[in-house]
């Protein structure tokens, strides 16, 4: 079959997906930043020897990631709120469902970063009379987080193309925009093809500078 | 003599396996004494109870006098913010120098100075020099560890431990990791230190640095301390068979005199 291209009317609706590039964004940020923030507390109580922090933390990384995000979402818009009468708008359910996964998948990457450093480096924090706390900020985690960047910016990737998964909950995003375009001009075609374009565009420049990074990183050890 | 290190009758015991057996021993200001003994002696393990990288299981540790811990029903308790207290005073050096890779030369030796004692910046980076100066190595503040050889990484971290201004320094077979063309430099600085007056516990293979640096040397076997005494005395004319046994074992391939 042959498919004449026409972006016009994409074109023409050009601010409804900025709209929602926007809104990616947003969600992005927000996500990014409780996943890789709570991912570092969830990853220390992993690492920790008290099972009080252990097993919670196990137990939580082990629901979230064998569960799909998909999943989650629907679950915290759909049944969280009958279960417990709080209500979730989309932008909250997708937060949480992809907030939470993003924590127990970079927990497991802390907690490997900061068991690959050699005990010796907590040793020698704590004979200079160290606290746990000062060691952890000052001597393993800048070693640590430097051999796990490769993992944490990967991670970071997936979460800003995690972000279209909040469109299931119709949450104002990318996608969902191109949803509407699509279904008001009958063109889904380009409308989806658009969505694709604008998620290479905006993640290619990304990806290209993390690869400078990282070189940078790698160069002063 | 002031009495820096004094420990009590200390036990320690890795589950079943027990270390340290019972151990009774006086540190004075400004004395080095060096701990030997063959591998699984205990000799380690009785030096990191010093600075409790090791909480002991029994018996008591007193720095200039002072009982560290509270005991309580006949048992002792430490609380980790009195034991950060407590190595502040006393410098550790270990085999493999754990130096921070992130961090320079200079940095490394101010980083317990700033982050723990709390010094201004100016302050800890003058210590740091003249630390690092005391070493032979003032030219190499700006370099990061890998960039130097073991015999240098061993002593900035020396300087490291000085730069705390302790009360004590705890040496742990700190030449065991070095190539042996290395190991003068360190057992030099080492024994510059001792002549500076500096009070030093040293665990080490090193007889010769034993014999000439050292005030008294203690023997532990099986988790006591087995001989002690002058190290002439001790390493020349040992009355222990066990001794004569370690001495011979170790100087099984010198050289003839």
């Amino acid at each position: 079959m042959q498919h004449s291209w026409d972006f016009a009317t994409i074109i023409e609706n050009w601010p409804v997906l900025w709209v929602g590039l926007k809104g990616t964004v947003f969600i992005f940020l927000v996500t990014v930043i409780f996943g890789l923030g709570g991912g570092l507390v969830v990853g220390m109580g992993r690492y920790s020897r008290g099972r009080l922090l252990r097993w919670p933390a196990t137990v939580f990384v082990e629901v979230f990631r064998n569960t799909p995000v998909l999943v989650q979402i629907i679950w915290f818009y759909y049944a969280f709120p009958i279960l417990t009468g709080i209500e979730v708008d989309p932008f909250l359910a997708a937060v949480l469902g992809i907030s939470l996964n993003t924590m127990a998948f970079s927990a497991e990457i802390y907690r490997a970063g900061i068991q690959s450093i050699d005990p010796g480096q907590w040793e020698a924090g704590k004979a200079i009379g160290m606290s746990y706390g000062q060691t952890l900020r000052r001597i393993i985690l800048p070693v640590a987080i430097k051999r796990i960047l490769p993992a944490l910016t990967n991670r970071g990737i997936e979460v800003f193309k995690m972000s279209t998964l909040a469109s299931v909950v119709a949450y104002v995003e990318t996608l969902n925009q191109a949803k509407l375009i699509a279904d008001l001009n009958f063109n889904p075609i380009e409308a989806y093809t658009a969505v694709a374009v604008i998620f290479f565009v905006v993640l290619y420049p990304v990806v290209q500078a993390t690869y400078v990074l990282e070189r940078m990183m790698s160069r002063s050890d | 003599m002031t009495e820096i290190v004094r420990i009590e009758n200390l036990k320690k015991s890795f589950g079943e396996l027990a270390v340290l057996t019972g151990i009774d021993m006086t540190v004075d200001a400004g004395e080095t004494v060096v701990l030997l003994g063959s591998s699984g002696s205990g000799k380690s393990t009785l030096l990191r109870c010093v600075n409790f990288m090791e909480i002991p299981t029994e018996g008591q540790v007193f720095i200039h006098g002072e009982r560290v811990g509270d005991q309580r029903n006949g048992k002792m308790h430490y609380r980790e913010r009195d034991l950060s207290a407590l190595r502040t005073r006393i410098g550790m050096v270990f085999q493999h120098f754990n130096l921070f890779p992130h961090m320079t030369v200079l940095q490394n030796v101010m980083e317990g100075q700033v982050t723990v004692l709390k010094r201004a910046r100016g302050e800890a980076e003058d210590k740091a020099r003249s630390q690092l100066d005391r070493v032979g190595l003032a030219d190499k503040a700006d370099e990061y560890p890998a960039r130097l050889s073991g015999g240098q990484k061993q002593r900035v971290a020396i300087a490291r431990a000085l730069a705390m201004d302790p009360d004590v320094m705890l040496f742990d077979e700190v030449t065991s990791a070095l190539d042996p063309e290395l190991v003068g430099e360190v057992l030099k600085t080492m024994r510059q230190l001792a002549e500076d007056g500096m009070t030093m516990i040293v665990v080490t293979h090193e007889l010769g640095f034993a014999y000439h640096v050292a005030n008294r040397v203690l023997f532990l076997n099986e988790g006591k301390i087995f001989e002690q005494g002058e190290p002439h005395q001790v390493l020349k004319a040992p009355s222990t068979t066990r001794m004569r046994e370690f001495l011979e074992g170790h100087s099984l391939f010198k050289l003839p005199d």
